[in-house]
C-alpha cells in the first residue's frame, strides 16, 4: 500500500515538474498549402484514401496577362484557368490563357493577370481521411489515423510501408543499407542521417525517412534538392523527411523505436504540416510505463530512466540554482544495474 | 477574504517559462518572500503551492493568518501577466521607401514581418503567394498622408492586386494607413481598419500607428480566443488564471515608467524573452521611448534558416567546436529555450542574450533617428535587465553582457529583475498602487549587479591614467588599462566615488582629464570599461573567443555541481 502511495506521489511530482513529450494525436488535421496557381481537386467533406488526388500543383507558374476591353467585367480573383476552356468575359467574347492556373487580378489599366503554368502535377493524399477544408490557401484533411508528432519535416507528404533501417535508436542509416528493396518504404533511420544518404534513398525510390536528429546543413541541402525536384518538369515521387527530435545527432526515444519496430511493414505516411508520422487508426502502440523519463539535453542526451522524485536544486554557474530531480537511469549494456543521477528538471521529458 | 498581513502572488507567463513570486507584508512593508520559475506548459498551481510551502516551513509568521491558522494559499490574490505570441503581418507599399518606414513602425510594435510587397520587389504571383502563406494575421498597406507622385502613380495597381488578394484570403483583415485609405472602395469593409500614415521620421516616442498596432495585436489575440499555449494546455478548471491576463510587455513598460518616477532617475530597461525583446526608456517625467522587437528574441525564429544570424550569436560565445555543431546547438536553443541551461549551455544562452541586445540596440538607434529626444545616446542612471534570457547566468556576467552591448559613455548603475516581478506590478491599474509597491519592494526585486563606468578614448602610454575609488573612508587606487575591463570589488549596499584621471583625457560623454562619478555596489562590483565604442571583436574566431573569455573570466566563476 505504502509503495503505491509513494509511486502515486512520484507520478504526481513528475506531472507537476517535468514537461511531457508530445504523445500520439488522434485523427490529426493535415494541411496541404496551395500556391496562387494550384487547383484543388477535392471538395469539403469528401472522403479520401492514400493515393486520392488532392490538388493540382503548377510548379512552373508565371504571370501571364491578356487585355480586357473597357466595361468588361473581369473574372473573380482565383477563377480557374484552363487552356482548353476559354474564360467568358462578355457576351460573345472570351479569353484563353496558354496554360493552367488561376486568375490573379485585373489591373486598373484593363489587363487581366493570371498565374499560369504548362506542366501541372497531381498531388495525392498520403492518408485516408475526410477533406475538412478547401480554401485558396490550403486543402486540409482530417486523417483517420494516429499522428506521432515530430519537430520538423521537409519535402512532400508521402506514404509507404514502414521499415527499420538503422541498427538501433542511436544508430545511423548507412547508404549501403539502402537498395532497390527499399523502394516504396519509409525508413526509420536512427539518430541521424546525412545528405548523401538522403539523396541515395530518394534515388532508390524510398518514400521517406524518419530520423531522431538532422544537422541543419543537411536540412538546408535537402531543401535545396527538393526545390530543384519540384521545379523539374517531372517532380518524381514524393519524398518526405521527418525529424522526431531536433538538430544534430539525437537518438530516437526507445519507446518510439520499439513501437515503430513492432509496426514494421505497416503502411504509414509522413505529413509536413504539421510534422507527423501518421499511423493507421488500429496501430498497436504501447505506452511507456509510468514514471519514465528521457534526458533531452546535455551529456546524457537520449538516455532514459525512471523518475524517482525531486531533488535539491543543482548549483550551476556562480551559484545559479536549477531545479533538479533524481532519475534511475536504465542500465547500459555493460552495466549490471542502473545508476541514479540528479539532473536538471528542464533537461528531462516525461514519456507520457 | 481580507487577511492580515496581506500576501499575493505575481505570475509572469512567458513564451518559454513562467516566473512566480510570493510577496507579503512584513512589518507594514511588502517584501519578496520567495520566487521560482519553471518551463511554460507545466501547471502553475503546484509551483505556487511550493512557494507557499517553502515560506510556511521557514517563516510561517510571515504568511497571512485566518482564524489563527495560515490562510490557504489558494485564496491569495494573483497579479498575472502573459506574453502574447507575436502577431504576423504582411506589409505592402507603393514605394520601397514607404515600405521601409512602415516596416520600422510595424516591427517596433512587436509584430513579425512575414513578407513585403512593393512594385519594385514583387510581381503579382509572388505577392499572392505571400498572402496565401500560413500564419498571417494582418495585411498592412502603407502610404503617406500626402503621397508623392511616384507613390500616387503606383498605388492604384497595388490596391487592385491587394483587393484581389483579400477576395481570395477571406480570413485576413487589412489595415490601410495614410492615403491607402483612398483605395477602400470595393474592399471588404468589414475587414478593413483605417490608420494613420507611418511616421516619416523615426522616433522612439509613442507613435499613433505603433499604438494602433499594439491594440490590434491585443484585439486579434482576443478574437482568436488565444491564450498562451501553456495556459490552453492546462487542466480545464484546475488553473485559477483569469480569462485574460494583462499583456506582459505593456505591463513591463508601465512598471519602468513608475520606477523612474519612484527613483527620480532616467531608467533604461531591457527585457529579452524567447518570443521577443523589448527596450523601455523612462524619466521621472514619463515614458520617453519603447520598442518591442520580434528580432530581439533570445534566438529569433529566422535563426532556423539563417546561418549568419546563428553565427552572430556564436560570435559572442566562448564555446569551442565545429561551427556546424554549434549552429545546431543554437537552433535547438530556439526549439527548447528552457533546456541545456547548465555549464556550456548557460554560456551559450548568455551569448544569445548578448546578440539579442545588439539587435535591440541597433533597432533602438535606428528608431531614434531624428526623434529629437536624444534617447539612444544619453546614458541612463539605471539600466535594468529582465527576461528569461538572463535566468541562468551569474549576476556579474549579466552586468558584463549589458556593458558589452548597450554601450554609452558615462557611469550608470545596473540591476536585474531576477524574480520577474516588474511586469506583474506594472499590470496594476492604479499608478499610486504601482509606486507604493515598487517603493516597498525595490531592494528585493532589483538585484544590484553593480555600477559601470564606460570611459573611452584612453590612449596607451606608460601611465595612461589612474582610477581612485573612495568608499566608506577607504580609498583604492589602480592604474587604468586602455581597452580593458577592470573589476573593482564594491559589494551590494556600498556606495562610493570613482575618480578617473587620464593624462590625455578620456571620454565620458565629454572629454575630460579628471572625472568623478558616484557609484553603488553590486554583485558584479564596479566595472570600469575602457574598451572602444562601439566594441569591435577580432575577426578570427580563436582570438575572439580568447578575448571574450579573458573579459568574462573574473565575472563568471564556475561552481562545481
Amino acid at each position: 500500500m505504502s509503495g503505491m502511495i509513494v509511486r502515486a506521489a512520484g507520478e504526481r511530482a513528475l506531472r507537476e515538474l517535468v514537461l511531457p513529450r508530445p504523445g500520439l494525436v488522434r485523427e490529426p488535421l493535415l494541411h496541404f498549402p496551395l500556391g496562387p496557381a494550384d487547383r484543388p481537386l477535392v471538395q469539403r467533406g469528401q472522403l479520401v484514401t492514400p493515393g486520392s488526388p488532392l490538388f493540382e500543383r503548377i510548379p512552373d507558374a508565371a504571370v501571364a496577362e491578356l487585355e480586357l476591353h473597357a466595361g468588361e467585367e473581369p473574372p473573380a480573383p482565383g477563377t480557374l484557368v484552363d487552356e482548353s476552356t476559354p474564360l467568358r468575359i462578355a457576351a460573345g467574347r472570351s479569353l484563353r490563357f496558354e496554360g493552367h492556373g488561376r486568375v490573379l487580378y485585373a489591373t486598373p489599366a484593363h489587363r487581366l493577370r493570371a498565374a499560369i503554368g504548362r506542366h501541372p502535377q497531381t498531388v495525392s493524399s498520403p492518408v485516408a481521411g475526410t477533406v475538412e477544408l478547401v480554401s485558396p490557401a490550403a486543402v486540409s484533411v482530417r486523417a483517420s489515423g494516429l499522428g506521432l508528432p515530430g519537430t520538423l519535416a521537409a519535402g512532400q507528404p508521402a506514404e509507404g510501408r514502414l521499415a527499420i533501417a538503422a541498427p538501433g535508436p542511436d544508430g545511423e542509416l548507412a547508404g549501403s543499407s539502402i537498395d532497390v528493396a527499399s523502394a516504396g518504404a519509409i525508413l526509420v533511420a536512427g539518430a541521424r542521417v546525412d545528405l548523401e544518404v538522403l539523396g541515395r534513398a530518394r534515388a532508390m525510390g524510398v518514400r521517406g525517412v524518419i530520423v531522431g536528429g538532422l544537422a541543419s546543413r543537411d536540412l538546408r541541402g535537402f531543401l535545396a534538392s527538393e526545390a530543384r525536384q519540384r521545379a523539374a518538369m517531372h517532380g518524381g515521387s514524393p519524398f518526405a523527411l521527418l525529424v522526431l527530435d531536433g538538430y544534430g545527432r539525437r537518438p530516437i526515444p526507445l519507446a518510439i523505436w520499439q513501437n515503430l519496430a513492432a509496426l514494421e511493414g505497416a503502411p504509414v505516411a509522413i505529413s509536413i504540416e504539421p510534422p507527423l508520422l501518421v499511423l493507421s487508426a488500429d496501430a498497436a502502440w504501447a505506452r511507456p510505463s509510468s514514471g519514465r523519463v528521457r534526458i533531452a539535453a546535455g551529456d546524457l542526451l537520449g538516455r532514459e530512466g525512471t523518475f524517482l522524485g525531486p531533488a535539491a536544486g543543482l548549483r550551476g554557474a556562480a551559484g545559479v540554482e536549477q531545479p533538479a530531480g533524481r532519475v534511475l537511469l536504465d542500465a547500459l549494456e555493460d552495466e549490471t544495474s542502473g545508476t541514479e543521477r540528479t539532473l536538471p528538471l528542464a533537461d528531462l521529458e516525461r514519456l507520457a | 477574504m481580507a487577511h492580515d498581513p496581506l500576501a499575493f502572488f505575481t505570475l509572469d507567463r512567458g513564451s518559454a517559462s513562467t516566473a512566480a513570486a510570493l510577496i507579503a507584508q512584513v512589518e507594514g512593508r511588502f517584501r519578496l518572500l520567495a520566487h521560482a520559475a519553471q518551463p511554460a506548459g507545466l501547471p502553475v498551481d503546484p509551483l505556487l503551492a511550493r512557494l507557499a510551502g517553502d515560506v510556511g516551513m521557514a517563516e510561517p509568521g510571515l504568511l497571512p493568518v485566518e482564524g489563527g491558522e495560515t490562510s490557504p494559499w489558494t485564496d491569495w490574490p494573483r497579479l498575472e501577466v502573459a506574453t502574447r505570441p507575436p502577431r504576423s503581418a504582411l506589409l505592402a507599399a507603393a514605394t520601397e521607401r514607404r515600405l521601409a518606414e512602415l516596416e520600422q513602425v510595424v516591427s517596433g510594435a512587436g509584430w513579425a514581418v512575414a513578407g513585403r510587397i512593393s512594385p519594385d520587389r514583387t510581381d503579382a504571383l509572388e505577392a499572392t503567394a505571400l498572402a496565401l502563406g500560413k500564419g498571417l494575421d494582418l495585411l498592412i498597406v502603407g502610404a503617406a498622408g500626402r503621397p508623392t507622385g511616384e507613390e500616387r502613380r503606383a498605388l492604384p495597381d497595388l490596391a487592385a492586386l491587394l483587393q484581389a488578394v483579400l477576395e481570395r484570403r477571406r480570413d485576413l483583415p487589412c489595415l490601410l494607413t495614410g492615403a491607402a485609405a483612398e483605395a477602400i472602395e470595393g474592399w471588404p469593409a468589414a475587414r478593413i481598419v483605417l490608420g494613420p500614415a507611418p511616421a516619416r521620421t523615426a522616433s522612439l516616442a509613442p507613435d499613433p500607428l505603433r499604438s494602433l498596432l499594439r491594440r490590434a495585436a491585443g484585439e486579434l489575440a482576443r478574437q482568436a480566443g488565444q491564450r498562451p499555449p501553456h495556459v490552453a494546455s492546462g487542466r480545464a478548471g484546475a488553473e485559477r488564471a483569469p480569462a485574460g491576463p494583462a499583456d506582459g510587455r505593456a505591463a513591463f513598460t508601465a512598471a519602468i515608467a513608475s520606477l523612474a518616477a519612484v527613483l527620480g532617475q532616467r531608467i533604461d530597461a531591457v527585457d529579452v524573452g524567447a518570443a521577443a525583446g523589448q527596450r523601455v526608456l523612462a524619466t521621472p517625467e514619463g515614458l520617453r521611448g519603447q520598442l518591442e522587437l520580434v528580432d530581439a528574441a533570445l534566438v529569433p525564429e529566422a535563426v532556423l534558416e539563417d546561418d549568419r544570424l546563428a553565427d552572430a550569436i556564436l560570435a559572442w560565445s566562448t564555446l569551442r567546436g565545429d561551427t556546424f555543431v554549434l549552429r545546431d546547438r543554437v537552433r535547438n536553443l530556439r526549439l527548447w529555450p528552457w533546456r541545456d541551461a547548465a555549464g556550456e549551455g548557460a554560456r551559450l544562452r548568455l551569448a544569445a542574450a548578448r546578440a539579442a541586445l545588439v539587435r535591440l540596440d541597433t533597432a533602438w538607434r535606428l528608431a531614434d533617428g531624428g526623434g529629437g529626444n536624444a534617447a539612444a545616446d544619453a546614458p541612463a542612471d539605471l539600466l535594468v535587465a529582465s527576461g528569461g534570457a538572463f535566468a541562468v547566468a551569474p549576476a556579474p556576467a549579466i552586468a558584463l553582457a549589458l556593458l558589452d552591448t548597450l554601450r554609452r559613455p558615462g557611469g550608470m548603475a545596473l540591476a536585474y529583475d531576477h524574480a520577474r516581478v516588474l511586469a506583474p506590478l506594472g499590470s496594476l491599474d492604479d499608478e499610486g498602487d504601482r509606486r507604493r509597491l515598487l517603493t516597498d519592494l525595490l531592494d528585493d526585486i532589483l538585484v544590484p549587479l553593480g555600477s559601470a563606468v564606460l570611459a573611452t578614448g584612453l590612449r596607451a602610454s606608460r601611465h595612461p591614467g589612474t582610477l581612485r575609488v573612495r568608499s566608506h573612508g577607504q580609498a583604492l587606487e589602480v592604474e587604468l588599462v586602455p581597452g580593458a575591463i577592470q573589476v573593482v570589488d564594491l559589494p551590494p549596499g556600498q556606495t562610493g566615488t570613482v575618480e578617473l584621471e587620464a593624462r590625455d583625457g578620456t571620454w565620458l560623454g565629454m572629454r575630460a582629464k579628471r572625472v568623478a562619478v558616484e557609484v553603488g555596489g553590486g554583485l558584479g562590483g564596479l566595472l570600469v570599461d575602457t574598451r572602444e565604442l562601439p566594441l569591435r571583436l577580432p575577426e578570427r574566431p580563436e582570438r575572439r573567443r580568447d578575448l571574450l573569455a579573458a573579459w568574462e573570466r573574473p565575472l563568471w566563476q564556475e561552481d562545481a555541481e
